[in-house]
């Protein structure tokens, strides 16, 4: 009955990852968080690091891998949203990582995930 | 945790010791450079990331802050991604080294982590001697430019992993040495001879003045006369470079980059042949941060001009403070440098455009106005402060179907090396003196002429109608000619010789 828009995509593609994420033993502390100028998808702890990640839901693969649909103002955005965060929370002298996960779905409907650590840096 | 690492910067010919601080903290990942780096030094975050990856180390998480102290002075090139990689392992303690202090440390890393060559490492060598480091790390291609300081432990390294292991272990690295003698055996090799060019005795006569006393001299004559060919034969003939002069001339090639591979050591007097099209820029040095020019590559050898006039006037007007002072002083933003521009200027050019004024078998086609508006290029403090000018005419029939005659290199260079030798004494063996460099002062106190030569000079004057500067270059010149003959006091055939030098002059 619903249309799939671009949000729901968007959504689905959080879902799954926060399954892979789980799976691999990382801890959810927020999802969809905002700040004025960007959001991070999912935050997320793996030992002693506080992980951002961004999420990149593709129908098929030809777009490229996630790591292409970050630039320079994704990235400005992502730092914003991620200093609004550390910063409301008071955390201090942290590891923090930006990473990007990226989700296919093949032509028979099974799922991949591409996971890239620590993605980019601030400059 | 911090961490400090030295390092050295180049400012003109001169260096300056710096030290790379990187202090690592917990926080959003990134580094950032400051300390006035340019492009090149801001991009060494990449290939530095690149390199500790490809070298089996893991670039470590967290904010890193780079700075390159003192924080006032720019800092360029790619030297700094050897200590900048250092330092991002020491800080987060993937390496743990005790030397760091007693080290200087300097090089441009690849991707693959290989360390790659580097300009400028003399004046780098020179200055950590002079405070007090003792061991420098460097590229293995610069290791024999930088063991020409003596008194220094050079460790040459091939690779990211190689600093690292001499940095954190104990075992057995041996400075590298070299041995001077070695870079002096090949240099009396030409493939050129004085003994080449027919005929034209005046005109050698006073190229072997000009390399004995290092005067500048102007050739002037017909096309096809032999002035290139002589002016090429003029490196064979001048005297040798002693050690310190060796040193000083490859300290500019060093920062500029042009040592020829595999040679540390420039032992052959330079010889620059611009083209005529050079800028002023081109010729004296610039830049926003200013690098030697053609007439400090030239230093302590031959700056060429062929075709004079057709030098842009700008071009030769500012070889006029360099002349005199023998070094050039560029005043930029960033502040003045001084080059050192000991030459000895070598000019050809023709008698008139279409070349022929003075040929006596071939009709000038030239009007009186273009002739002038030719030689108008040049202008008169320009011709003052050439020593020797001198007529290379066409040569006659029978000399041209003559066989080559004439002295070979060897022998006349052992004449002028005598005149050096005298120069030598009288100069306190400062290598960087000669006659044509003597100030008013020297000039009163070794310039001393019998009665005779006195009453020459005095007529001359009032005849040539000559400029204070011609004056003291006449002297200068009949100074050498006296040195070549191995005599104390300037004679009367030495002050005639040297007065009919200046035939500038005499057309007023």
């Amino acid at each position: 009955m619903s249309k799939n828009t671009s949000k729901d995509i968007g959504t689905e593609g959080e879902d799954a990852a926060s399954k892979y994420l789980i799976s691999l033993g990382y801890q959810i502390l927020e999802r969809n968080f905002r700040s004025s100028q960007g959001e991070i998808d999912i935050i997320a702890k793996e030992k002693e690091f506080l992980v951002f990640l961004e999420i990149k839901n593709y129908s098929f693969r030809s777009y490229g891998s996630p790591l292409g649909a970050i630039r320079y103002h994704k990235k400005q955005s992502l730092k914003h949203a991620a200093n609004t965060y550390l910063y409301k929370n008071n955390i201090k002298n942290t590891f923090c990582r930006f990473d990007a996960i990226g989700i296919y779905k093949s032509k028979s409907g099974k799922e991949f995930v591409e996971h890239i650590k620590n993605a980019f840096v601030i400059n | 945790m911090l961490v400090k690492i030295n390092s050295a910067a180049l400012s003109g010919l001169d260096a300056y010791l710096i030290e790379v601080e990187v202090d690592s903290s917990r926080g959003l990942p990134g580094q950032s450079i400051v300390g006035l780096p340019d492009a090149s030094v801001k991009e060494s975050r990449d290939r530095v990331k690149a390199a500790i990856s490809n070298s089996g180390f893991e670039f470590p998480p967290g904010y890193f802050t780079i700075n390159l102290a003192p924080a006032d002075t720019r800092k360029e090139g790619p030297i700094y991604d050897l200590p900048i990689a250092l330092g991002i392992l020491c800080s987060s303690e993937q390496i743990v080294s005790s030397r760091l202090n007693d080290v200087v440390i300097f090089g441009e890393l690849s991707l693959d982590g290989t360390v790659r060559p580097i300009n400028g490492i003399l004046p780098m060598c020179i200055s950590i001697k002079k405070h007090g480091k003792k061991t420098v790390l460097v590229p293995q291609e610069n290791a024999d430019e930088s063991a020409l300081i003596e008194g220094l432990d050079v460790i040459p390294i091939r690779t990211l992993l190689d600093a690292i292991a001499y940095l954190t272990g104990n075992n057995g690295w041996k400075p590298h040495k070299i041995n001077f003698d070695d870079f002096f055996k090949e240099e009396s090799k030409y493939d050129m001879d004085f003994s080449d060019v027919k005929g034209q005795f005046h005109a050698k006569r006073a190229l072997e003045i000009a390399a004995a006393g290092g005067h500048n001299i102007l050739m002037v004559g017909p096309p096809g006369s032999g002035k290139s060919m002589l002016a090429k034969r003029f490196s064979t003939i001048v005297p040798k470079l002693s050690i310190d002069e060796a040193l000083e001339l490859t300290k500019v090639y060093s920062v500029c980059g042009l040592l020829p591979a595999k040679k540390s050591l420039i032992t052959k007097r330079p010889f620059r042949a611009p083209h005529h099209s050079i800028s002023y820029a081109g010729l004296i040095g610039g830049g926003s941060n200013p690098k030697p020019g053609e007439i400090s590559l030239a230093h302590l050898g031959i700056l060429f001009l062929d075709e004079f006039p057709e030098f842009r006037r700008d071009s030769l007007e500012v070889l006029r403070q360099p002349l005199e002072e023998r070094v050039i002083t560029i005043s930029r933003a960033i502040g003045s440098l001084t080059f050192p521009a000991q030459i000895t200027l070598i000019a050809a050019m023709n008698p008139c455009p279409c070349g022929y004024y003075t040929d006596n078998l071939k009709q000038c086609t030239c009007t009186a106005f273009q002739i002038q508006r030719y030689w108008s290029k040049l202008s008169g403090p320009l011709l003052d402060r050439i020593d020797l000018h001198i007529d290379v005419p066409r040569l006659k029939q029978d000399e041209l179907h003559s066989k080559p005659s004439g002295e070979s290199s060897t022998n006349i260079r052992n004449r002028v090396t005598c005149a050096k030798e005298i120069q030598n004494k009288r100069f306190n063996d400062n290598p960087f003196c000669s006659n044509s460099v003597m100030s008013s002062k020297q000039i009163r106190q070794f310039c001393v002429l019998t009665d005779e030569a006195q009453e020459l000079l005095k007529s001359a004057i009032i005849k040539l109608k000559m400029s204070a500067r011609s004056y003291d270059r006449i002297l200068k010149v009949s100074r050498t000619i006296a040195d070549l003959g191995g005599l104390e006091t300037i004679e009367a055939c030495h002050i005639a010789e040297a007065t009919q030098y200046r035939s500038l002059d005499r057309k007023g």
